[in-house]
C-alpha cells in the first residue's frame, strides 16, 4: 500500500517536464535508463513504489502516462535511452496526430472524444495501485493540448476519483516576450478556471520567473526549453522526496499539501529552491546551511513565480503556509535557529486570521546523486501575492475579449457553438473569485468575508446558477 | 689535671694487678725490689699506651663471637681448663647486671685478646717475659694505627679514640676482669694464686658502696615476701604464655593474671606482676581467639580472610613463643654464684624488672593483636581487612610495619578472590566475603541485579570508584559468559594479564600496600573486557540497530509503516476493545510491515515486533489498547528491561495518540479539499443558504487549520526538538561509552529526555492531560465536519439532480420551484451544527490557550522550542493581547498562575 501517484503528462510541455522529472527520479533512486535497478541501488532506504511498480521482470516502470494530441514529443521519448523505461501501452498520441493547433477547445474537445482510451489507462493504473493516494498532472496552462486535454482530464478525474488528490505541476506562460500563441490568454483562463475547480493542489510554475532565475541566478543568457525543464524537474522531484524517503512526518501527499492549504480555493503553491544549479554547470559552492538556505528561500528572486504586485499590494501580501523540504546532512538542531533568526528578522508575513508558521521538513538525499552543497532547500508555499498573477492573466484576457480577437477558432467547438461565449465569461468570474478570495486572506477579518459578501454574491446569483446550468448541459 | 688523675688511677691499678711474687700483700709497692719497679713500671707504661692509642676495632662487634674466638684460641692452645674458666668468667661477666655492670663487653673481651695477642707476639720472638711491653707498641699500633705514643699527658685525644672506654671507666669489675685475665696469662708459668687472688679483691671490696647498697636494697625486699622472685619470675613467665603459675594464676573476677592473694608479696610486686602478666592475659585473648576460630566454629563464620587473620597472628604468637622460650631458660639460668654472700641476692639473671623490660615489645604488639582480635571478632571477610587497615593509622614504623605484615596476610585471600573475579569472573567466595555478592537471577537481570557490592565487605584501601569497576569487570565477563555465550573475554583477560605483567617489570602480583598493581590490573581487565563486551554488544547484538529498530517502530520514525498501520487498523481500533482480536491485528502488522519500506528490514528485526493489546476495562475503544511492542530478546534485555519497554510503550501511546490525530485532521482535509463537489459549488456562488454554508464550512476549514498547524506543530517540535535531538546525543554519547554500564546509562537518558520533552514527565502531567483533551476534542471536531460534509453532499447531489430538472423544464418553459430545491440543506441543520462548531472552537481556544499559558510554567523542560513553533507568526499572541480587554482575562490570568 505505498500510497501510489500515477502521473499523467499531457501535451508538449507536460511531457518535456514529465521526461525532466522521471530522468531525476530515476537518477536518485538508482534506476537505470532502462529502468533496471542498479547494482549499486541496494541500500537507499528508499520507496520507489510511489511512483514505479515493478513489472514481472524486475523493471521499473514509472507510473506515468504520456499523452499528446501530436507525436513529436512522445517520438523524441520514444526514440531516446528511456524508450524502454515507459510501458508502452501508457503512452497516448491521437490518431491523427495533428495536435490542438494552441487552441484550448480543440484540446478540451478532443479530450473529450478520446475520454474512453485514457480513462482506460488510467482505470488500468489505478486498479494496479493498492491505495491510490492521487493524480499528478504535468501541463503548460498556455498551449492547446496541455491546457485544454489537460483541464477536461481534470474534470473527468475529480468526477471519476473524486476522492483521489489532484495535484498539477502547471507551468504558467512566459509573460515577458510576445508568444507566438497569440491566444494564450485565453487559453490560460480556462485553463485556470479548471485548475480552481478541479484540482487539489496546483504548483505554479512560471515561465517568466524560470526564465528570469535562468539568467538571473544561473547565468544564462538564453535559457533554453531544456534549461528551465531542469528546474522544473528539479523543483518536482524536491517536492516529493519525503513521500519516497519516509520519515516521522509528511509521508503521504495528501498529509503534505493540507498543511499548506489550510482553505480550499487557495490552493495555488509558489516555489523556491536553492542552491539552483543546471546541468553540467558548476556554480560557486556556496556556504549552504539551513539558515542560509531558508533565508534564501524566502527571497523574490528565488522564488518561481513572478510577483506583478505594485510596492503597496506586495507590501500587503502575505504567507497563508510555508513548507521548506530542506535535503541534506541537517543537524535538526540549526533548524529551530534558523526559524528563530527568520522571525526575528520578519523575513516572512504570515495570514492575520489564523496561526502560520514555516513548516520544516527534513529529508534524506539520495546517496546515488552527487551533489556539491551539503544541504538544499525547496520551498512550498501558498502566498498571497500569487493573485497578481492571475489578476495579469484576466487584464490580457480582457485585452483581447475586448477586440473580439481570434475566438472563431473557438467557436468551431461545442462549448462555444451558437457564439455562446459564456464559458469564457464563467471562467473570468471564477478566476476574479480566486482573485479576491487571496486579496481577503491578506486582511485579518478573511473569516467574515464570506458574511459580508452575502449581499454581492446574491446579485450574481443568477450569473452563477447560469454557469452552473451550462456546465450541466455539457456534462 | 685529668690526665694526671689517669695516671695516678693506672698506675694504683697496675700496682695492685702485679704483685711482687711471693708476697700476697696488695699494698707492697713499697718494698718492691728493683725488678718489680721495673715490671710495673713497664707495666704501667704499656697501660698508659694503651689508654693513649687509638685501638680501633676492625670487625664487628660482636661479643659471643669474640668470646668464642678467645676460647677456640685457648683450646688450639691446649688450653682447655684455661678455656673453660674463660668461659665460667665470661658468663658472670656476662650476666652481670645491675649497677655496676660493663656495657660495652665486647670492647673489654676485644681488648683483652688484643693484648694477649701482643703478648704471645713477643714471646715468640724474644722467649723473654721481661720483653714483651716494649714490642707492645708496634702491637698496639698495628691494631689501632696510632703511632705516637701517648706520653705526652696534655695531648687532647688522649681520651677520645678509645675504643668504648674500658680503662677510662674505672669500674672495679671491668678492672677484677681485667687482673683476672691478665693474672691467668701468666699462669702458663703454672701458679694457680693469680685468680684466686683477683677474685679476692672482689670480694673484700667493701669500697663499693652502691653494689652493697643494692644488695641491702634487695635483702630488704625480699624479706618482705614469701616468694623469691625467681619463683614469681617463672610464674610471670608461664602466665605470660597463658599458663597458670604456682602463684600467679588467673582470676576470672578481676580477668587477669594475678598473683594469689593468699601470697604475701609486697604490693610493689603485686603490681608489677599484674602489669607483666597483661601480655599474658593478651595472649589468652589472642589464643582464644585463635582456636575458637580455626578449631571450634565452623569455617563459614571466619572466612577464608578470618583463617589468614588467625594464621598470620600465630605466626607472630610463634615469634612470641620463641622469645618466651628464650626467657624460660633464662629463668633456669640464674648467675653461678661465686660465694655464699651472693647467694642471698636471689640474683636470678631474669628479675621482675628485667622481665618487663624483656616484655615490653611483645606487650605493644600483643595489646595491638588483642584490639585487632577484638576489632575483627564479628567481622568477616573484606570487613576484617577494612578494620585492620583503620588502625594502619599509627605513627610509630613499629607498628605500621607490623600491622603492613599482617594486612598482606590477611588480605591474600581478599587479593586472590579479585584476581579470579576480574580475570575469571568467578566469585570464590564460599563465605560470602568478597565484596562482590552474586545473586542467583535470571539472566536477563543478571548485569542488573546479579551482582552487588557488599559495601560492609569493601576493605576501606580500595577506593570505592575501583571497587565498582572491579565489580563491572566480573559483571562484564559473567554477563558475556552467561547471556552472551561468548569466549572471547578469556583472550582479553589474558592479554590484560600480559600486559600488567610487562609492565610491573617482574614485580609480584597482588597483594596489600599494592594498590597500583591492582589499579593497573583492574584497568588492564575492564579496560579490555569492557571493551570487548561492547564490540559484542554492537557487532554480534548490533545494538545500534536495535536501537534504531526501536526508535523507527516504537517512535514511529518509519512514517510510512505507521501510516499503513494506522489506515489498516483505524476502523477495527474504533471497536471495543474486547472484540478486538490480536491475531487479526498481528496479521494487519503483517500487511503494514510488507506495504511499506519496512520489508527490506532485516527480517531478525521484523521478528522482533509485536502487536500488544494493553489490559482494557470496559467501554475501552480498541485505539485504548493497542500498541506495538519490540522484543529486544537477551542479552539485550539487559538494556531494555522491563520497565524500560514500559516506557517505550507509554512513548508509543502518546505518539500513536498523536498520529491518529493527525491522521484524523488529514481525513478531514481529503472530505473537503479543494476539489470536492462542495467546495467547487461553493466556489460558484449560490445564494443564501449557500452563502450561510460557506460560511459554516469556512468556519470548519480555519478551524480544522488551526487544529492542524497545532497538531503539525506538535508533531515538528516532537520530532526536531524531543526525538532527533534526544536520537542525536544518544548517539554522541553511545560513541563514547566504554563498558555498558555507560551505555545503559546513555540510553536511560536518552529515554527520559524523550519522556520529559514529550510532557510525559511526572511535573508535566497537567499539560499532558490538557494536550491529551484538545486531542479528544479533535477528534470531535473530525466527527462534526463529517456530518456537515456529509449532508453539504446530499444536499449538492439533490440541487444538482434538481439543477438537471430545472434545465429540462427550461427546455420545457417551466421556471417553477427553482428556489426552493435549491435551499433544501435545512437552514436548521446548518444553524445546529453551526453552533456546535461554535462551541467546539470556543473550547479548542480556552483549552489551547490554557495550554499556551502552562508551557512558560513548565521549568524543568525547556518547552520554549513548543511555544515558539506554535505562535510562530504571534497569532496567539495577538489574539491574547484583544482578548485581555474582555472580561475574559479573569479567568486567563487565573491561568497563567
Amino acid at each position: 500500500m505505498p500510497r501510489e501517484i500515477i502521473t499523467l503528462q499531457v501535451g508538449q510541455c507536460g511531457n518535456q517536464i514529465g521526461m525532466e522529472f522521471w530522468k531525476q527520479l530515476c537518477l536518485e533512486h538508482g534506476i537505470s535508463k532502462a529502468g533496471i535497478l542498479e547494482d549499486f541501488a541496494t541500500q537507499g532506504g528508499d520507496r520507489k513504489d510511489v511512483f514505479f511498480y515493478q513489472a514481472d521482470d524486475e523493471h521499473y516502470i514509472p507510473r506515468a502516462l504520456l499523452l499528446d494530441l501530436e507525436p513529436r514529443v512522445i517520438n523524441s521519448i520514444q526514440n531516446s535511452e528511456y524508450r524502454n523505461l515507459y510501458n508502452h501501452e501508457n503512452v497516448f498520441v491521437a490518431d491523427h496526430g495533428g495536435g490542438a493547433g494552441n487552441n484550448w477547445a480543440s484540446g478540451y474537445h478532443q479530450g473529450e472524444q478520446v475520454e474512453e482510451d485514457i480513462m482506460d489507462m488510467i482505470d488500468r493504473e489505478a486498479d494496479g495501485s493498492d491505495s491510490l493516494e492521487g493524480f499528478v498532472l504535468c501541463h503548460s496552462i498556455a498551449g492547446g493540448t496541455g491546457s485544454g486535454m489537460g483541464s477536461y482530464l481534470l474534470e473527468a478525474l475529480n468526477d471519476r476519483y473524486s476522492k483521489k488528490l489532484v495535484q498539477t505541476y502547471s507551468v504558467f506562460p512566459n509573460q515577458m516576450e510576445t508568444s507566438d500563441v497569440v491566444v494564450q490568454p485565453y487559453n490560460s483562463l480556462l485553463t485556470l478556471k479548471r485548475l480552481t475547480l478541479n484540482a487539489d493542489c496546483v504548483v505554479v510554475l512560471d515561465n517568466t520567473a524560470l526564465n528570469r532565475i535562468a539568467v538571473d541566478r544561473l547565468h544564462i543568457p538564453n535559457p533554453t526549453f531544456a534549461q528551465t525543464n531542469s528546474l522544473v524537474s528539479t523543483v518536482m522531484s524536491a517536492s516529493t522526496t519525503t513521500l519516497r524517503y519516509p520519515g516521522y512526518m509528511n509521508n503521504d501527499l495528501v498529509g503534505l499539501v493540507a498543511s499548506l492549504i489550510p482553505t480550499p480555493r487557495c490552493h495555488f503553491l509558489m516555489t523556491g529552491y536553492t542552491p539552483l544549479t543546471v546541468e553540467r554547470q558548476a556554480n560557486a559552492i556556496r556556504k549552504t546551511t539551513v539558515l542560509d538556505v531558508m533565508r534564501r528561500l524566502l527571497q523574490a528572486k528565488n522564488i518561481m513565480v513572478s510577483s506583478y504586485a505594485r510596492t503597496k499590494d506586495a507590501s500587503q501580501a502575505k504567507y497563508i503556509s510555508i513548507l521548506n523540504i530542506i535535503q541534506g546532512e541537517v543537524d535538526p538542531t540549526q533548524v529551530h535557529k534558523s526559524l528563530q533568526r527568520i522571525r526575528e528578522r520578519k523575513l516572512a508575513n504570515f495570514i492575520e486570521w489564523g496561526p502560520a508558521s514555516i513548516q520544516v521538513a527534513l529529508s534524506r538525499k539520495s546517496p546515488y546523486v552527487q551533489t556539491a552543497h551539503r544541504v538544499s532547500g525547496l520551498m512550498l508555499a501558498s502566498h498571497t501575492s500569487i493573485r497578481h498573477l492571475f489578476s495579469k492573466c484576466i487584464s490580457q484576457y480582457e485585452k483581447l475579449r475586448k477586440k473580439q480577437a481570434f475566438l472563431d477558432n473557438y467557436r468551431k467547438f461545442p462549448m462555444f457553438a451558437d457564439n455562446d461565449l459564456s464559458e469564457f465569461d464563467e471562467s473570468r468570474e471564477i478566476v476574479q473569485n480566486l482573485v479576491d478570495e487571496y486579496k481577503a486572506c491578506e486582511s485579518a477579518d478573511y473569516i467574515k468575508w464570506g458574511m459580508e459578501d452575502r449581499s454581492k454574491a446574491m446579485s450574481g446569483e443568477g450569473n452563477a446558477t447560469g454557469s452552473l446550468d451550462s456546465r450541466a448541459a455539457l456534462l | 689535671m685529668e690526665d694526671d688523675v689517669v695516671a695516678d688511677l693506672v698506675k694504683q691499678l697496675v700496682k695492685r694487678i702485679i704483685p711482687s711474687p711471693g708476697n700476697a700483700k696488695e699494698k707492697s709497692s713499697s718494698s718492691n725490689g728493683e725488678h718489680q719497679d721495673t715490671t710495673v713500671d713497664r707495666a704501667f707504661q704499656y697501660a698508659m699506651r694503651i689508654i693513649g692509642s687509638r685501638i680501633a676495632p676492625s670487625i664487628a662487634s660482636d661479643e659471643v663471637a669474640m668470646a668464642e674466638s678467645i676460647k677456640r684460641q685457648l683450646v688450639q692452645e691446649g688450653r682447655s681448663s684455661d678455656a673453660l674458666t674463660f668461659a665460667d668468667l665470661h658468663r658472670r661477666f656476662a650476666s652481670l647486671n645491675g649497677p655496676g655492670s660493663v656495657e660495652n663487653r665486647w670492647s673489654v673481651l676485644y681488648l683483652l685478646r688484643a693484648v694477649s695477642d701482643d703478648q704471645r707476639r713477643e714471646a715468640a720472638a724474644t722467649k723473654g717475659t721481661a720483653v714483651p711491653f716494649t714490642s707492645t707498641l708496634s702491637g698496639a699500633a698495628a691494631l689501632g694505627g696510632l703511632q705516637a705514643l701517648p706520653k705526652n699527658a696534655e695531648h687532647p685525644k688522649l681520651q677520645v679514640p678509645q675504643p668504648d672506654g674500658a680503662p677510662a671507666s674505672p669500674s672495679p669489675k671491668s678492672s677484677l676482669r681485667n687482673g683476672s685475665v691478665r693474672l691467668s696469662k701468666p699462669q702458663s708459668g703454672g701458679s694457680d694464686h693469680g685468680p684466686q687472688g683477683g677474685v679476692l679483691i672482689l670480694s673484700r671490696d667493701g669500697d663499693n658502696v652502691k653494689s652493697v647498697a643494692i644488695r641491702e636494697y634487695m635483702e630488704i625486699s625480699q624479706v618482705e615476701s614469701e616468694v623469691t622472685e625467681a619463683a614469681l619470675v617463672r610464674d610471670v613467665v608461664y602466665a605470660c604464655q597463658g599458663i597458670d603459675g604456682r602463684y600467679v594464676k588467673f582470676d576470672s573476677d578481676q580477668d587477669g593474671y594475678v598473683i594469689d592473694a593468699n601470697v604475701k608479696v609486697p604490693r610493689t610486686t603485686r603490681v608489677l606482676v599484674r602489669r607483666l602478666c597483661e601480655v599474658g592475659w593478651l595472649f589468652r585473648r589472642v589464643r582464644n581467639h585463635i582456636s575458637e576460630s580455626l578449631e571450634d566454629g565452623p569455617l563459614e563464620a571466619i572466612g577464608t580472610v578470618g583463617q589468614a587473620f588467625c594464621a598470620a597472628l600465630q605466626e607472630e604468637l610463634g615469634d612470641y613463643y620463641r622469645l618466651m622460650a628464650v626467657l624460660e631458660t633464662q629463668v633456669y639460668h640464674p648467675i653461678p654464684f661465686m660465694s655464699g654472700s651472693v647467694t642471698n641476692n636471689g640474683g636470678n639473671y631474669l628479675s621482675l624488672r628485667r622481665l618487663a623490660v624483656w616484655l615490653a615489645e611483645p606487650l605493644t604488639r600483643m595489646r595491638l593483636m588483642a584490639v585487632l582480635v577484638d576489632d575483627c571478632k564479628t567481622l568477616r571477610g573484606g570487613a576484617v581487612a577494612g578494620a585492620i587497615h583503620m588502625h594502619l593509622q599509627h605513627g610509630d614504623p613499629l607498628v605500621r610495619s607490623f600491622l603492613k605484615r599482617l594486612l598482606r596476610r590477611v588480605c591474600a585471600p581478599i587479593y586472590e578472590m579479585i584476581r579470579r573475579w576480574v580475570l575469571e569472573g568467578e566469585v570464590d567466595d564460599l563465605y560470602g566475603e568478597f565484596f562482590v555478592g552474586a545473586q542467583p537471577v535470571k539472566a536477563e537481570a543478571l548485569w542488573r541485579q546479579g551482582y552487588q557490592l557488599q559495601t560492609s565487605m569493601l576493605p576501606s584501601f580500595i577506593p570505592e570508584p575501583l571497587a565498582k569497576r572491579i565489580l563491572r569487570t566480573g559483571k562484564s565477563i559473567n554477563f558475556l559468559r552467561v547471556c552472551c555465550e561468548d569466549q572471547g573475554w578469556a583472550k582479553a583477560a589474558a592479554a590484560a594479564v600480559a600486559t600488567v605483567r610487562a609492565s610491573a617489570n617482574g614485580r609480584g602480583g597482588l597483594g596489600y600496600g599494592e594498590t597500583e598493581a591492582l589499579e593497573s590490573l583492574v584497568a588492564e581487565a575492564a579496560g579490555r573486557i569492557d571493551r570487548h563486551l561492547i564490540q559484542i554488544v554492537y557487532n554480534r547484538y548490533k545494538f545500534r540497530d536495535q536501537c534504531l529498530a526501536i526508535k523507527r517502530y516504537l517512535l514511529l520514525g518509519q512514517g510510512d509503516f505507521i501510516q499503513y498501520l494506522m489506515d489498516l487498523v483505524g476502523s477495527e481500533l474504533s471497536l471495543p476493545a474486547n472484540t478486538l482480536s490480536a491475531f487479526k491485528l498481528s496479521g494487519t502488522l503483517e500487511s503494514a510491515i510488507r506495504a511499506s519500506n519496512a520489508q527490506y528490514d532485516d527480517s531478525d528485526i521484523l521478528d522482533r515486533l509485536r502487536v500488544k493489546m494493553m489490559p482494557h476495562s470496559d467501554g475501552d475503544r480498541g485505539w485504548d489498547v493497542f500498541s506495538l511492542q519490540y522484543d529486544a530478546r537477551e542479552p539485550l534485555t539487559t538494556v531494555f528491561t522491563e520497565d524500560v519497554m514500559a516506557i517505550y510503550l507509554r512513548i508509543f501511546n502518546f505518539l500513536w495518540r498523536l498520529k491518529r490525530v493527525e491522521h484524523a485532521l488529514s481525513a478531514t482535509w481529503q472530505t473537503m479539499k479543494p476539489n470536492c463537489s462542495v467546495g467547487r459549488a461553493s466556489a460558484i456562488k449560490g445564494d443564501g443558504v449557500k452563502s450561510e454554508l460557506t460560511v459554516v464550512l469556512r468556519r470548519c476549514q480555519t478551524l480544522r487549520n488551526e487544529m492542524n498547524h497545532f497538531v503539525t506543530n506538535l508533531q515538528y517540535y516532537i520530532m526536531f526538538e524531543v526525538l532527533e535531538f534526544s536520537w542525536a546525543n544518544f548517539l554522541a554519547e553511545m560513541e563514547v561509552a566504554h563498558d555498558l554500564d555507560e551505555l545503559i546509562a546513555a540510553h536511560e537518558k536518552y529515554l527520559s529526555s524523550i519522556v520529559e520533552k514529550a510532557l510525559l514527565g511526572e511535573r508535566s502531567q497537567l499539560l499532558c492531560k490538557t494536550l491529551f483533551s484538545l486531542f479528544d476534542l479533535i477528534l470531535r471536531f473530525r466527527g462534526l465536519a463529517d456530518r456537515l460534509f456529509e449532508n453539504a453532499r446530499e444536499t449538492e447531489a439533490r440541487n444538482q439532480n434538481a439543477a438537471r430538472q430545472r434545465s429540462k423544464d427550461l427546455h420545457s418553459g417551466s421556471f417553477s420551484g427553482r428556489k426552493s430545491s435549491m435551499s433544501s440543506l435545512s437552514g436548521d441543520f446548518l444553524t445546529s451544527i453551526s453552533e456546535e462548531m461554535d462551541a467546539v472552537a470556543v473550547e479548542y481556544s480556552s483549552l489551547l490557550e490554557g495550554f499556551i499559558a502552562q508551557l512558560p510554567a513548565q521549568q524543568h523542560v525547556d518547552l520554549k522550542f513548543l511555544s515558539f513553533r506554535l505562535d510562530f507568526s504571534e497569532f496567539y499572541t495577538r489574539q491574547h493581547m484583544s482578548m485581555s480587554t474582555t472580561p475574559l482575562k479573569f479567568k486567563r490570568t487565573s491561568l497563567r498562575i
